[in-house]
This record gives structure tokens, C-alpha cells and sequence, in this order.
């Protein structure tokens, strides 16, 4: 309780409400990441809620997907990257010293730009994750791959051919598969990593409608490149230039009255 | 499309833009090099027809070469018979302990490489910082093209002897002494095989297990490796397939005894070592020659198994 107090000191300007009615879930102090010799994020302090949507919005390279790589640590694979400041979740610091980065990729469950199923059964390619926990128990596993499958909405187009191959469905329904295994070990976070980037506007509308259902039940952190998508499914929007973060608050504000001139720009279409 | 010089490129293009406009523009460009083509694809298929053509008449030398023994022995007594003794009058021609041997010193050799080889591969692909890869990969290609005259050379003057004085068996060429000297052989082919199999697992998926929490060997094993099984399997079968062809080492290790061994330790003459051995002694259009012929097309239906079955196995991976 006591990071509510800090974040809303630290974010200022209009979170100071929502700050107080929400409690923070990943915050961050002054996160600098560096790859090799490129300075990648620069500094930055904010605070994204429990049970929210956040949109990172910015131009190619600005430092959004770099930074949700950072809360579950798959920068750690990127050679020569290096991280300083602090990144708190549900207030531990997950790059102090003895953090179980396993552990924390089970609370933190990622959906990636492109939809990447394994070449396995949709069965086999839910219950990864929970093999992984340990569940080998049929009925539980049963249970757990029809409810994530539910969940993302899935269910009622594969329920009759659970033992085909993941990579045989369409793109959108491998996003969604992917977004079922993602919540399948029950995390507490999702980062989605322009998710609907590869979609068509058909099934990009289903995973925007999933993505407003999910929230009740995870924090939802997304990347995207599109306006109309971060208007229509954040609840926060965080506004990225060069690695510094330019703005962040409500969706609401950032997209009727920006503080920054810059965010002003970049939202509709000046530059970027 | 054809290699034409810039002369007659630049002759084209004159030609086409000399036409009125208006008309059918570049008709005249466009047949010369519809005429090219045809030209062309004319050599094209003759290269090819002439190199089927002489494929087919090795096959056909083979089949015809070979047929003539069954006048003499049934296909019965040429397959399973146990006694290869083609130098006794009249000759006893039964293959069995040159199939068996073919097939013991190419299964045992099979046992003895392929784990090394997808260990090597598993090392080099997934384990090894990208400098050591870097290096050992070109290392262990250029492995592959030692000749096999040296390997049955190191199987004769070291394992051999050393086997001899250290085990006391009766003979150091016998079918360990030649699987393990073609186990090793495979390992150039069969590993980088492997390690181009797991290369091209894509690192989408292994990102997708790291990102639920999975571990370097969970996601090796049950990701990696099964994305990439099919093309271990299919590289696999050709090191089944080099070892049952190769000649050189088990004329030289294997110890060239016609019986089925009774231990690892006995000497056996696979297919091949007996036509390499044998055909140089053999007047030609005897029963013997004719029996070699139809060893070498025994080899040919063995290799041609494996070489359908490594076929539909990639097959299967292309539709997944």
C-alpha cells in the first residue's frame, strides 16, 4: 500500500486520482536499458494498475517493446543488454540480485507480435505451461485447456479437434490459441506485443474484444502501432519517443487533451 | 530466362522501340526471346535426358549382369544360404553372411554415431557461444571430407592391435573395430545434418517457452527437439545409409570372414567388401561375377529403402 503513495508522488499530474482508487502492479524507477553501447530507455518512472489495460504507443524503435521485454526479463537473452533503476512487481524489484526470473515469466505471461504456436496438438500447446508446473493429472489438464481455451474465446471453433496440429489453424485463431496459452498458467500480467499486427480486421476485432473481457482477470500491458486500437481498448495510454517516455495518464486525456505538444502530434499523424 | 550479351540486349531494345508506336510494341523482342528459351530449355532437357539415360543403363548393366546367377542358384539359396564359398566348383553362392554383416556393421556403427552425432549437434546448435560454433562448425564439415582410406588405416595399425593386446581377442578387425570406425565417420554428416535441423527451429518458439517460464532443457526437450525431429531422422537414415554403401573401411577393419559372427568380436565381409575384394579375381561371365552383380544390387534395394523411407519422412515435416 505504501507504493500507492510513492507512484502518485512520483507519476504526478492526473494519475493522482486514479492512483489513490487503484493499486499499483508494475512499477518502475527510473529504468535506464542499454543495448551494448545504445541507450535504449531512458529513464523511466511510472506505475501501470492492477486489472487495467496500458497502451504503449510511439513510433518504430522508440523503446515500447523493449520495455515490455523488460517486465519479463526476455531481454536477458538479448546479448549486451544491461538494465539499471528499478522494476517493481507487485513492489519486489525484479532485477535485484537471487530474483527467480523462471518464476516471475510464470506470473508474467507474454503474446507475441507474430502468432507463434508450437508444432504440436492445440491440446499439447496449452498445457505446456502447466506440464511445466507439474499438473499431469488428465481431468485438471482437461479442465485447465478447455477454460484458457474459453477464455480466449477459441473454445467453440476447436472443442472438436483438440488433437490437430496449433499450426494448422488460421492466423487469428493461432493468436488466440497463443493468447490461450498464455493464460493457461493462470499469470497475473499480460504483455502483448502488437498482437494484432498480423491480423486482419475481422479477427483484430475479436482480440480486441478478448482483450477487454481479459482485463477483469490480469493486468494487460499492449504494443501497438495502431491509434484507433489503443483509443478503443486501454483504459491508460503511455507515450514513448526516442526511449523517454513523453506522457502517460488516462487514455481519455492523452487522446482529447495531451499535456505534451509532441504526444498532440504523434496521435494525429503528424509525425511518426 | 537466357544469357544473352548486352549487344543483344541493346539489339532488342532497338528493335522494339524502332516499332511505331501504337502497334503491338515489342512483339518482335518478345519472340526472339521466347525462341531463346525454347533453345534453351531444349539444351536443358537434353543434359538431363542424357544423365537419366545413363542412370538407367547402370541400373540396367546391373540388373542384366546380375540375373544370369539365378540360371545357376535359386533366389532362395542365394538370399538365405550360409555358405559363400564362390571359388569351390561347383561355387556355393549363399549371401546370408554378407546381408547379416552389411546389416550388423551398419546398425552397430548407427548405435555407436548417431547419439554422438546429435550431441555433437545438440552442442553446437543450442549450447556452444556463438564464437565457439563459429569455429567448430566448419571444423566438424571439414571432418567429412577425410578420406575413408584413412579411417581403415587408423582401424588396422592402432584400434585393432590395441584391441588385440588389451582384450585378448582372436582378431582386432571385427565388426566393433569397423562400426566404431564408421560410427565415427558418420559424425561430420550426421551432426551438422542435425544442427541445420535444430538451427531451423524457429527462435519465435523458443521465446514462446522461455515466456512461460520453461527452462534451457525443458525447452530444449520438449520443443526444440521435437520441432526438429523429423530432420534428425532424415539425416539419421542417410548415415544409415553411408554406413551400409561405405567399402573401404570394412574391406580393411570388418576382417572379411563370409560367416555370421557370434560376438562383436568376430570378423565378418559386409556386401560391399566382398564385390570390392572379390571382383578383381573373378573371370568375367562366371557364376561368381554374376553373384557380385547381384550383391551390388542387393546394396542398391537395401539403400533405396532407406532412401524412400528419409523421403516420406521429410515429406511429413513439409506438410505439418
Amino acid at each position: 500500500m505504501t507504493n500507492i503513495a510513492v507512484s502518485s508522488v512520483i507519476t504526478g499530474r492526473e494519475d493522482r486520482d486514479a492512483g489513490t482508487e487503484k493499486d499499483v502492479h508494475i512499477g518502475t524507477r527510473g529504468l535506464d536499458l542499454y543495448y551494448g553501447e545504445a541507450h535504449v530507455l531512458k529513464s523511466v518512472s511510472f506505475d501501470m494498475y492492477r486489472s487495467s489495460v496500458t497502451a504503449f504507443i510511439g513510433p518504430s524503435g522508440c523503446g515500447k517493446s523493449s520495455f515490455i521485454r523488460c517486465v519479463n526479463r526476455m531481454n536477458d537473452f538479448i546479448a549486451g543488454a544491461r538494465v539499471t533503476g528499478e522494476l517493481l512487481v507487485d513492489g519486489d524489484d525484479i532485477y535485484a540480485p537471487g530474483t527467480d526470473v523462471i518464476a516471475l515469466r510464470r506470473r508474467v505471461g507474454m503474446v507475441f507480435q507474430k502468432p507463434n504456436p508450437f508444432p504440436m496438438s492445440i491440446y499439447d500447446n496449452i498445457a505446456y505451461g502447466p506440464r511445466l508446473f507439474g499438473v499431469t493429472d488428465k481431468d485438471q489438464l482437461d479442465d485447465i485447456v478447455r477454460r484458457s481455451l474459453e477464455w480466449a474465446a477459441l473454445w467453440e471453433e476447436v472443442q472438436d479437434k483438440l488433437g490437430s496440429s496449433g499450426t494448422g489453424l488460421s492466423g487469428g485463431q493461432q493468436q488466440r490459441l497463443c493468447i490461450a496459452r498464455a493464460i493457461a498458467t493462470e499469470p497475473e500480467i499480460l504483455l502483448m506485443d502488437e498482437p494484432t499486427s498480423a491480423l486482419d480486421p475481422l479477427s483484430t476485432a475479436r482480440i480486441e474484444e478478448l482483450i477487454r473481457d481479459l482485463k477483469k482477470d490480469f493486468t494487460v500491458v499492449i504494443v501497438t502501432h495502431n491509434m484507433q486500437q489503443a483509443a478503443r481498448i486501454s483504459d491508460y495510454t503511455a507515450f514513448f519517443l526516442m526511449g523517454e517516455l513523453i506522457e502517460y495518464g488516462k487514455t481519455s486525456k492523452i487522446f482529447t487533451a495531451p499535456d505534451e505538444a509532441r504526444t498532440g502530434d504523434y496521435i494525429t499523424g503528424r509525425f511518426g | 530466362m537466357t544469357s544473352y550479351s548486352d549487344n543483344e540486349r541493346k539489339k532488342l531494345k532497338k528493335n522494339s522501340s524502332e516499332l511505331p508506336s501504337g502497334s503491338v510494341s515489342g512483339k518482335p523482342g518478345r519472340r526472339v526471346t521466347s525462341a531463346l528459351g525454347v533453345w534453351d530449355a531444349r539444351i536443358v532437357t537434353l543434359i538431363s535426358a542424357v544423365c537419366i539415360l545413363v542412370m538407367a543403363f547402370i541400373l540396367y548393366f546391373l540388373i542384366s549382369e546380375s540375373l544370369p546367377v539365378l540360371k545357376a542358384t535359386s533366389l532362395q539359396d542365394l538370399l538365405f544360404g550360409m555358405d559363400w564359398y564362390p571359388q569351390e566348383e561347383p561355387p556355393a553362392l549363399g549371401m546370408a553372411p554378407l546381408i547379416v554383416g552389411t546389416f550388423i556393421v551398419s546398425l552397430l556403427s548407427c548405435v555407436l554415431g548417431i547419439p554422438a552425432s546429435l550431441a555433437i549437434a545438440l552442442f553446437i546448435a543450442e549450447i556452444a557461444p556463438r564464437r565457439v560454433r563459429n569455429f567448430l562448425k566448419p571444423v566438424l564439415e571439414l571432418l567429412g571430407f577425410l578420406p575413408s582410406i584413412v579411417f581403415g588405416f587408423l582401424g588396422m595399425t592402432l584400434i585393432a592391435p590395441w584391441l588385440q593386446q588389451e582384450f585378448g581377442v582372436l582378431t582386432g578387425l571385427n565388426v566393433l573395430t569397423a562400426s566404431f570406425l564408421l560410427g565415427v565417420m558418420m559424425i561430420p554428416t550426421v551432426g551438422s545434418l542435425a544442427d541445420e535441423a535444430l538451427c531451423a527451429v524457429p527462435d519465435e518458439l523458443r521465446a514462446a517457452s522461455y515466456a512461460l517460464g520453461a527452462t534451457r532443457w525443458e525447452t530444449l526437450s520438449r520443443v526444440v527437439l521435437p520441432a526438429a525431429a523429423p530432420g534428425i531422422l532424415s539425416a539419421s537414415l542417410l548415415g544409415i545409409m553411408r554406413s551400409a554403401g561405405e567399402t573401404m573401411v570394412v574391406l580393411m577393419a570388418a576382417g572379411g570372414a563370409a560367416i555370421i559372427p557370434r560376438s562383436l568380436m568376430g570378423p565378418v565381409r559386409p556386401l560391399t567388401s566382398a564385390i570390392a575384394a572379390e571382383m578383381g579375381e573373378t573371370p568375367v561371365g562366371s557364376e561368381h561375377y554374376h553373384a557380385l552383380f547381384f550383391a551390388g544390387f542387393v546394396l542398391l534395394i537395401l539403400t533405396l529403402i532407406v532412401n524412400l523411407a528419409a523421403e516420406r519422412i521429410e515429406r511429413s515435416r513439409r506438410f505439418r
